[in-house]
């Protein structure tokens, strides 16, 4: 297969309802029979859930970490969020795992490459085994889609460890093939619907800390997945406009949507509003993940204010402008007159 | 050889032949002259403590032998050593501590005379079970000991800075501990312990561990409380956080500027080998160093440093004085008044720019 039907491939698949599609129509036929009533995602909205108190967050010796190499956390029986241990890798990425009646939908894939070292296959391998069994489905009935939320390793090194596995999509490192795995035509504005079987995600662009970013709507759990371009933490703003274009979609959004919780793909701030530096492996006391609507149409107000590079403190985030890429606000701590 | 001397046409006269000692010379006394300084022979049953000989013409011999444990890609995973020790000499040990247990994995030596035994700094982690630091030095002390037939030697423990929380987590383990004097932490008690109170920062003290004396350098700049450390035996200069390979966060400029100038004095006055700093965070490529917080540092620089050093520091810390900047040199950066994780495009002059592979 040529690069350019790959790409044609995937949006065409990602275009079209899958549930009545001659791709998935054998293994239909065979599941069919043995297959328990779907699952209904359309009523009761928003589905309860709820996140942790706390989530692992490190530890003070990284080699006495006896924390899973990844947190799993099950929001609701239907939605699973996954979170990597700082031990395994500082960046310690949150990821959710939704659940339809046809696909599994993976956003991120975490910090280390190599099974051997973190085996983020297992685990997510684990969550639709467990899910399966709950639902009595077979897990090889569910095609499992690999995709991130923008182009940065801490997101998807290590989708390669999914390239093996049967009944799998993963999406493609360049700007393009991520486009084109959702089906859109007019990147970042256009905004397209993936249907998992009965359980819709909306999708569109966010482009602004990099210039391939999607922001993810799950309508069961009406929580939106913001990436990187909005966390509970140091938003690095690599540009500005298309930030603040993908910032005012996010408000638009949220005056036309019901969303429960805004959630980001990493925590670098404490409860009380210390930062926690770039880098850190221990962040004892740190904030929740999860954002309500409001803390993000703040940071969106205080954002309508800045003209210049900067860090910028939000009551919630810290947004910084045009800034290097690892900017942190620590000082250091011994200067002295 | 014998087509040599054929060829040759007035044949040298032959050497005449050389002992030889498959089991030593038994004519010869403990310490021959090319092992002066070495005790690798002492008695198999000491009948009283063994005396050792610490004056010496130049450095004691020793060397730093093995490459120094530097964490792993997966923290979690580390197995190595949490407190590694490598001997440089029977006299001198360094310790550092593992990358995955603190990041700033610095590094501890513990020196021993005739009468007494120096710590050097403790390290960044308070807890025995992560960092068991009184541990091993109490076996290290131990084992000398045995082999220098004493029932114990009193311990110094001594910092570079006491308010550095990479240096001095460590001392509490030593709380109690017999026979062991604890430099105090505080600026003005320390001044006091060290008898430098009027002079601070100008002047010396000394440590005396038995025929060797341990020199204490007032040395503040990267920490108010500075101080640095001459060994005469090995002819090091132990300058913890204040001339290291790595990042050095200057603390406040002048007064780093005129310890350098007072340890480049002290340096054109006593023979100096290495400078021993407190950590490593450059890598081998010249000019490119660990991020903060990293626990997998594969590409580390050598921990030594040779005096010139010190030269180079001065020139640039001069660059730097007043203003608020970074500055890269090959051995080391200097960050002035900015952010530890500030960054710059500025690359030195004549440096050839070599990135180290990534590890993935």
């Amino acid at each position: 297969m040529d690069r350019r039907t790959f790409l044609a491939h995937n949006a065409a698949v990602a275009a079209v309802p899958l549930t009545g599609a001659a791709f998935t129509a054998a293994t239909d036929a065979a599941s069919a029979a043995t297959r328990p009533a779907p699952i209904d995602f359309r009523s009761n909205l928003p589905a309860a859930g709820a996140f942790p108190k706390r989530w692992i967050c490190g530890s003070s010796s990284c080699m006495d970490n006896t924390d899973p190499p990844v947190q799993v956390h099950w929001y609701n029986p239907h939605t699973a969020i996954l979170r990597q241990n700082k031990a395994y890798s500082y960046e310690a990425p949150f990821a959710p795992l939704y659940f339809g009646n046809d696909r599994v939908l993976l956003l991120d894939e975490g910090y280390v490459q190599l099974r051997n070292d973190c085996d983020y296959r297992a685990v997510v391998d684990q969550c639709i085994d467990e899910w399966c069994r709950r639902n009595g489905r077979d897990p090889a009935s569910l095609e499992l889609l690999v995709a991130f939320t923008h182009l940065h390793a801490d997101h998807y090194a290590a989708t390669n460890q999914f390239a093996d596995r049967p009944n799998t999509r993963c999406m493609g490192l360049t700007h393009e093939e991520m486009v084109g795995f959702w089906g859109m035509r007019n990147y970042p504005e256009e905004r397209v619907t993936l249907d998992l079987g009965g359980r819709e995600i909306l999708i569109w662009g966010s482009p602004g800390h990099v210039v391939s970013e999607f922001a993810y709507y799950d309508s069961y759990t009406q929580i939106l997945y913001t990436g990187d371009m909005f966390y509970r933490g140091r938003c690095y703003i690599s540009f500005w406009q298309p930030w603040f274009d993908s910032m005012k979609r996010l408000i638009d959004f949220c005056d036309t949507h019901p969303v429960t919780h805004v959630m980001g793909c990493h925590v670098e701030i404490s409860k009380d509003g210390q930062d926690y530096a770039y880098g850190m492996t221990w962040q004892p006391e740190e904030a929740p993940v999860e954002m309500t609507v409001d803390q993000l149409r703040e940071a969106f107000s205080h954002a309508q204010k800045i003209t210049q590079p900067g860090i910028y403190f939000t009551g919630t985030v810290f947004l910084c402008n045009q800034t290097r890429g690892t900017t942190t606000i620590d000082r250091n701590p011994y200067r002295y007159e | 050889m014998t087509q040599d001397s054929a060829s040759s046409p007035t044949p040298a006269a032959k050497p005449p032949p050389r002992p030889y000692y498959p089991n030593g010379n038994i004519a010869a006394g403990y310490n021959p002259p090319g092992v002066r300084n070495t005790s690798s022979v002492v008695p198999l049953h000491p009948g009283k403590p063994v005396v050792h000989d610490y004056a010496c013409d130049g450095p004691a011999p020793g060397n730093l032998a093995f490459r120094w444990t530097y964490g792993s890609n997966i923290a979690a995973r580390n197995r190595d050593p949490r407190v590694q020790i490598v001997q440089y000499n029977e006299d001198t040990f360094v310790l550092r501590q593992n990358v995955c247990v603190h990041w700033e994995a610095p590094f501890t030596y513990l020196l021993f005379g005739n009468k007494g035994a120096l710590l050097i700094d403790t390290g960044a982690t308070a807890d025995a079970r992560h960092y068991p630091l009184r541990e091993t030095v109490d076996a290290i002390v131990a084992r000398w000991c045995q082999a220098r037939g004493r029932a114990s030697i009193p311990l110094t423990v001594a910092l570079t800075s006491g308010e550095d929380i990479a240096q001095n987590q460590g001392l509490v383990q030593f709380a109690g501990r017999p026979g062991t004097t604890i430099v105090p932490k505080p600026l003005a008690v320390m001044k006091q312990f060290y008898g430098l109170g009027g002079t601070w920062p100008s002047g010396t003290s000394r440590i005396d561990l038995g025929d060797r004396v341990i020199e204490v350098i007032p040395t503040p700049g990267t920490h108010k409380d500075g101080v640095s450390f001459y060994d005469p035996y090995c002819d090091f200069l132990f300058t913890g956080d204040l001339l290291f390979p790595g990042k050095i966060n200057i603390g406040n400029d002048r007064d780093f500027l005129s310890s350098l100038e007072r340890l480049k004095a002290f340096a054109a006055a006593k023979p100096i080998k290495w400078l021993l700093g407190g950590h490593v965070e450059m890598m081998f490529v010249p000019g490119k160093y660990y991020p903060r917080f990293a626990t997998y540092k594969p590409y580390e620089r050598v921990l030594e440093m040779t005096p010139e050093l010190i030269d180079e520091a001065i020139v640039h810390a001069r660059a730097v004085q007043g203003k608020d900047m970074m500055l890269i040199r090959p051995d080391f950066v200097l960050f002035n008044g900015v952010s530890p994780d500030q960054r710059t495009k500025v690359w030195p002059e004549g440096v050839p720019n070599i990135d180290a592979p990534h590890p993935f």
